[in-house]
């Protein structure tokens, strides 16, 4: 099988060029350096052809360590013998920027004997603003085949294709006569180019400047940018509440048809505790993890997300940050895995070392599901101010703000405390072009995530159901929850939680939690479902409601789950970023104890206050 | 007088590098089009300290004073 090299500068649209062409679902967005490590796919074209997508890098001279990776695999992909071609994407709104990139590769090609293809991307946005290049101008200047493409309507990819199946059947050596190692002659021969050949005017970088002015305002740019953040949360509640009631009353429906035709005892109870009880108290919550991550979405794709990242730079300095650390940070609130991979566009190991620690105490999709149960439970979902602010939102919010907040406490105490790894690098961050949100990709994307979500977190629910079921259902078949062998092991344990008012119940779901925090939700759905018995098809929040739960321990509950890193993943991936263990096991022991004092203060101070 | 010092608006020629910044970053600068001869412009600079934005050809870039002080200007 042939195989055919993809690279190019960060944010070249390198990626979605990969997705159009193997028809794989690759994540893409408009922010430098969002793909981290190289894919492979068949091409969809040429089922001998293997096409791989390596991260994009703006010079085969390396700063980083991450950059070293891809540059000599880059090296030693040039050396396969099954590597037919390369295609470099520059993006031409930006031509001189890529094509200095694009001289160095075409110089790495020709050394290796690589034919190359240069891919002109974004003819589209220069079409929408009635621009256009010298395709074949560019072409002959370079000596290398140059195809004017845009990744995104599919313009020009079947001429590449028929370039990527040309060089796979006739191999060619490829000589340019147009090399220089000097840098400043690169630098020239770019700029020359760019000028002769590339668009002319100012039309793009104007309109991107007026925006910019607007965002980066200092007064309209920090109210625009709490407006946005605001929305971002306050959509997970209003978007997702149809598609939130409508999985509910399915369940609820499909346990009213279902449960009766079952014969009566374990089976029938099974069914209605486990099953709908546990795994569909979950289910409920999934609507709010597809609008998180259309919305995170719709934010990175905008080109939005590199402008908050400008805005957020000083304040995070004070934490020991960077404003490119906002970025790993914001994907947090989706989901820390992805965060901790994006935490390598944070190019100082300084400060993405902290960013590490920042990003378990982001208010992850995970922590959701808890989140929205227990303000369920305790915040009424009356509206204030003539109905423009959500008490329930707004809780969100705060608990959300809580998370934040202790991850920059966090990251501040430890930046003035630890001198580990002081070498740094300055901040210069590329400002991607403004773009209107593609909805396809955006769509799939949090498909694609929420149906990982329900995946990956239902197996494990599953199972710890299943686990929680038997145990809290036997000897006594759910006669006496508190006599079941879980009650038994639960009131053993039960003087660990007892401090913040939570009873055994509440102290076995947190300890199952501890896999992954969503698992909460379903082991507390299956203990009431046993306890209620009959009458379990009621909403777990009044079932909490039910149980006489103070209020002191249910927002005890929530700060506990807003520290505590109870993800196995999580600890799994950072291990594999850090290469060491030390790393995660120390953030789970110092997140833990954080987390336990705490939500200890909260229920005291709570409780006080309540009385 | 460094980028940091040019005003929104103003345009000017880079001359050097400051002798704090590293070789491997003076190449990346370079790379990006901060490189000695070239003309920048300040595209905006937001009060309160904020990283500013210049344009280099066809590309803004945001920098912070951290590296904007390290380039001189003609």
């Amino acid at each position: 099988m042939s195989k055919t090299i993809l690279i190019g500068s960060p944010n070249s649209g390198k990626s979605l060029l990969f997705n159009k062409l193997t028809g794989l679902n690759q994540k893409v967005a408009n922010f430098p350096g969002i793909t981290v490590s190289i894919s492979s796919g068949t091409n969809l074209a040429d089922h001998e052809n293997l096409l791989m997508d390596f991260p994009g890098v703006y010079s085969l001279r390396t700063i980083s360590a991450e950059e070293k990776v891809s540059v000599e695999a880059f090296y030693a992909g040039l050396n396969d013998p099954q590597v037919s071609s390369v295609i470099c994407v520059v993006d031409t709104t930006r031509l001189e920027k890529g094509l200095i990139f694009a001289l160095q590769v075409i110089n790495a090609c020709a050394e290796f004997g690589k034919p190359v293809v240069i891919a002109a991307n974004m003819m589209d946005v220069l079409d929408s603003h009635a621009m256009d290049m010298d395709i074949s101008g560019l072409s002959e200047a370079l000596q290398v085949p140059v195809v004017g493409i845009s990744a995104k309507s599919g313009t020009g990819l079947n001429q590449l294709q028929q370039l990527i199946s040309q060089h796979r059947d006739l191999p060619t050596a490829f000589v340019s006569g147009i090399i220089a190692s000097d840098d400043s002659v690169v630098h020239r021969q770019a700029q020359q180019l760019a000028q002769s050949y590339g668009p002319k005017g100012d039309l793009l970088i104007n309109a991107q400047t007026k925006l910019d002015r607007f965002f980066l305002h200092s007064w309209f740019g920090g109210a625009s940018f709490l407006v946005i953040m605001y929305m971002l949360f306050q959509s997970i509640f209003t978007w997702a509440a149809p598609a939130m009631d409508a999985v509910e009353s399915s369940l609820q429906m499909a346990a009213a048809w279902l449960v009766p035709m079952l014969p009566s005892g374990g089976v029938s109870d099974f069914v209605s505790d486990a099953l709908f009880g546990g795994i569909g108290a979950f289910l409920v919550f999934v609507p709010q993890i597809f609008v998180l991550t259309l919305v995170v979405g719709m934010l990175e794709d905008s080109g939005y997300l590199a402008r908050a990242a400008v805005i957020c730079h000083k304040p995070l300095r004070f934490f020991g940050l960077t404003g490119k650390s906002f970025i790993p940070m914001l994907s947090g609130v989706a989901c820390a895995i992805p965060a901790i991979y994006a935490a390598r566009t944070v190019d100082s190991p300084r400060k993405r070392w902290l960013t590490y620690l920042a990003i378990p105490l982001m208010p992850c999709s995970a922590r959701l599901p808890v989140y929205s149960l227990l303000i369920a439970a305790f915040v009424p979902s009356s509206y204030a101010f003539g109905g423009l602010i959500g008490w329930q939102g707004l809780a969100m919010v705060g608990i959300y703000l809580f998370g934040i907040v202790c991850g920059l406490l966090v990251t501040a105490v430890v930046s003035r405390t630890n001198a580990a790894m002081q070498t740094d690098l300055p901040f210069v961050l590329e400002m991607p072009p403004y773009r209107l949100p593609s909805w396809r990709p955006l769509v799939r994307n949090a498909w694609n995530r929420s149906k990982h979500f329900v995946t990956k977190a239902g197996k494990v629910i599953f199972s710890v159901t299943v686990v929680i079921w038997v145990l809290g259902y036997f000897p006594n078949h759910g006669t006496a929850l508190g006599e079941s062998w879980l009650g038994q092991m639960g009131q053993f344990i039960e003087p660990l939680f007892a401090p913040f008012g939570l009873d055994w119940k509440y102290g076995v779901a947190i300890l199952s939690s501890f896999l992954a925090r969503e698992v909460f939700v379903g082991t507390l759905g299956t203990l009431f479902g046993i306890e209620g018995g009959e009458e379990n098809i009621i909403s777990l929040a009044e079932h909490i409601q039910n149980s006489g739960l103070p209020i002191g321990a249910g927002f005890a509950l929530l700060v506990f789950f807003s520290i505590a890193l109870q993800c196995v993943s999580t600890l799994a991936v950072l291990r594999r970023e850090t290469n060491s263990w030390r790393l995660p096991a120390q953030l789970f022991v110092s997140y833990s104890i954080f987390a336990y004092s705490a939500a200890w203060v909260t229920f005291v101070v709570v409780q006080a206050i309540a009385a | 007088m460094t980028l940091w010092d040019l005003q929104q608006g103003a345009t000017a020629t880079v001359d050097s590098f400051g002798a704090a910044l590293q070789g491997d970053y003076r190449i990346r600068l370079s790379e990006l089009g901060f490189h000695p001869g070239e003309q920048i412009a300040c595209v905006l600079s937001p009060n309160l300290g904020a990283p500013k934005l210049y344009r280099v050809n066809n590309t803004v870039y945001s920098l912070d004073d951290s590296v904007a002080t390290l380039i001189n200007l003609a």
